[in-house]
């Protein structure tokens, strides 16, 4: 492929999706990873396939995108390891109890039912090993998780298989727009030219976006995650806690992996992540508090993946607001892995048509520079990295 | 009072070779297993776990006396085919930290303490910064890239070159792998009392590069 119609900077999950969709219209897709595909986040997350307690402005998404997750092997010719388990999201104390009630009911009002308000004794029947002190929760019975470097790599396969370019160790270090062409050069010198460019560069999308004269504000985190040894089967669906980041789930194989938040270091400029062990230590902690099952276990493995972060913790997904054919997806603040089998779709109808037929206002890149425009972020519960 | 005696210095291994070193470093402080495991090492400190706790135990030196590459791997030390690579006295491509005994290819005790003899004293004497180039075999074959779930099956094998082996292959992939052996997560629960304070993201004021 010598003169692609459409450069994707990022080889994660959403810019594979987005290359798979935009190849499936005939278009001609370069996709440009700095590293391997699925080097960051997307190998790294937790796999959370969830629409529980999302941001409100989230919620049409998330349940347009679990949708399709109930049908991924259509989309990719794999089942990605997803597993329909649903999740809850528990409370330790009544007054986290009435948060929950409030949080399911201003949904209601606003036309959702997929969270549903549990009693202790519901919790109880779903998670049968939690701790006695847990007083109810949320249950979302659609929700579940997936295998996060499977899935990146299935949408790699069925990208490449529709057609896309994807080029690894293409690490941009220019972006220009000329004679309208996006040009971008790779370290390695190599020039790439293309009309349209989309911008799915993870913790890094707010260099491409600078690079392209748009300042995006963009933060970064470098979330952490343990797993413990193989255990006996005790839980199936995903579970989070109201009043602490958490996100803790079960495999197949018996592991439980225990996240949601804590946070290590990062550089972006060497990719590497150093793990700190006393929040690694408080993670350990708030599982052993609601799971004491876990009590004999051992943790076998941890690590961190790097997660672009925004103000108002929503991704930027929508068209510059500066720049012709330029589109950004980035910015998932440590939640856009369920999102992406939806959001390589309006990325893909973003270039295309400009236009996406989903509700993503809230997610303007434009939003920053507006005084008052910043959406709330008090309207979604703890948002568990994952 | 020197320098070198003010220096701390931790010695992981009860061997052979870790009782050489700890010899050659009277007030080092010697983990050994059963009561105590190295199971995990950042710049300046190893995490170590022992009668029900995980504590932190700082060193200027580190003299590793134990088959334990990958704890070695987490403070960056240069690794080469599945071998964290010294200088003839043992020192790694780490200031300060050095490596001896059967890790360092000893094949008998008296190998195993001469090693640890020499690194000690080469630690206390000049803790020097060496050039260290990892490379990976041509002929070797590549690994493939193991998720998390599949490199914790990986972690929770037996120590040993059959787990330490591929589990360094995927270092170079990856990064870091931790820890470099298990830990009791309820010790490591044990280790805070409160949730710790949130911390703002990372700002990125960066260019391309």
């Amino acid at each position: 492929m010598t003169d692609p119609d459409i450069l994707v900077v990022g080889g994660g999950l959403h810019g594979l999706s987005a290359a798979l969709h935009l190849a499936r219209t005939g278009r001609r897709v370069r996709v440009l990873e700095a590293r391997q595909v699925a080097a960051q986040a997307s190998g790294y997350s937790a796999g959370g396939v969830r629409t529980l307690g999302r941001h409100i402005a989230e919620v049409p998404l998330a349940l347009e995108a679990t949708a399709r997750w109930h049908r991924i092997a259509d989309l990719v010719g794999d089942g990605c390891g997803f597993h329909a388990a649903g999740q809850v999201r528990v409370a330790e104390t009544q007054a986290e109890l009435a948060r929950l009630s409030e949080r399911v009911a201003r949904l209601r009002a606003e036309g959702w039912a997929h969270e549903e308000l549990a009693d202790a004794a519901t919790v109880r029947r779903l998670l049968p090993a939690v701790a006695p002190h847990v007083v109810g929760g949320i249950v979302t019975r659609r929700d579940g998780f997936a295998a996060p470097l499977r899935t990146t790599l299935a949408f790699a396969r069925a990208a490449r298989a529709a057609g896309a370019e994807i080029a690894e160790d293409a690490r941009v270090t220019t972006v220009e727009r000329r004679a309208g062409l996006w040009q971008l050069r790779t370290r390695e010198g190599d020039l790439h030219a293309a009309p349209l460019l989309l911008n799915a560069a993870g913790a890094w999308g707010g260099r491409i976006a600078r690079a392209a004269g748009e300042p995006i504000p963009l933060g970064f985190n470098a979330f952490q995650m343990l797993l413990t040894d193989a255990l006996p089967p005790f839980l199936a669906p995903v579970v989070g806690a109201a009043g602490r980041p958490l996100s803790f789930k079960q495999s197949e194989t018996g592991h439980v992996m225990i996240g949601g938040g804590h946070k290590g270091q990062a550089d972006l400029d060497t990719g590497d992540v150093r793990l700190d062990v006393p929040r690694l230590a408080y993670s350990a902690r708030t599982a052993l508090d609601l799971f004491p099952i876990l009590r004999d276990a051992r943790i076998v493995h941890a690590w961190a993946g790097i997660e672009g972060v925004t103000p108002d913790e929503l991704p930027v997904i929508g068209r510059s607001a500066v720049a012709d054919g330029l589109v950004h997806a980035f910015g998932f603040s440590g939640h856009g892995f369920a999102l992406a089998p939806l959001v390589g779709e309006i990325a893909a109808d973003l270039l295309l048509d400009g236009v996406s037929r989903h509700p993503i206002a809230a997610f303007g890149p434009a939003r920053f520079g507006q005084p008052g425009a910043v959406s709330e972020t008090r309207s979604a519960l703890l948002q568990p990295a994952g | 009072m020197t320098a070198a005696e003010t220096c701390r210095a931790v010695i992981v291994g009860g061997g052979p070779a870790g009782r050489a070193a700890l010899a050659e470093l009277p007030g080092a402080v010697l983990i050994a297993r059963p009561q105590a495991t190295a199971w995990h090492a950042e710049p300046g400190h190893v995490w170590v776990e022992g009668g029900g706790r995980v504590w932190a135990e700082p060193f200027d030196i580190l003299l590793v006396c134990a088959d334990e590459p990958l704890l070695l791997a987490a403070l960056g030390c240069a690794v080469s085919d599945g071998r964290v690579l010294t200088d003839a006295e043992g020192r790694t491509s780490v200031p300060g930290v050095a490596l001896a005994g059967r890790g360092a290819g000893a094949a008998t005790p008296q190998e195993a303490e001469r090693q640890a003899v020499a690194a000690a004293r080469a630690l206390r004497a000049d803790p020097r910064v060496l050039q260290l180039e990892e490379a990976r075999s041509p002929s070797g074959p590549a690994a493939t890239r193991l998720d998390p779930v599949a490199l914790a099956s990986l972690l929770e094998q037996p120590v040993g070159p059959g787990r330490n082996g591929p589990a360094l292959a995927q270092r170079a992939i990856l990064g870091a792998v931790v820890p470099a052996r298990p830990v009791s997560l309820a010790a490591l629960a044990g280790l805070v009392a409160a949730m710790p304070e949130p911390i703002p993201p990372q700002r990125d004021e960066g260019a391309l590069a």
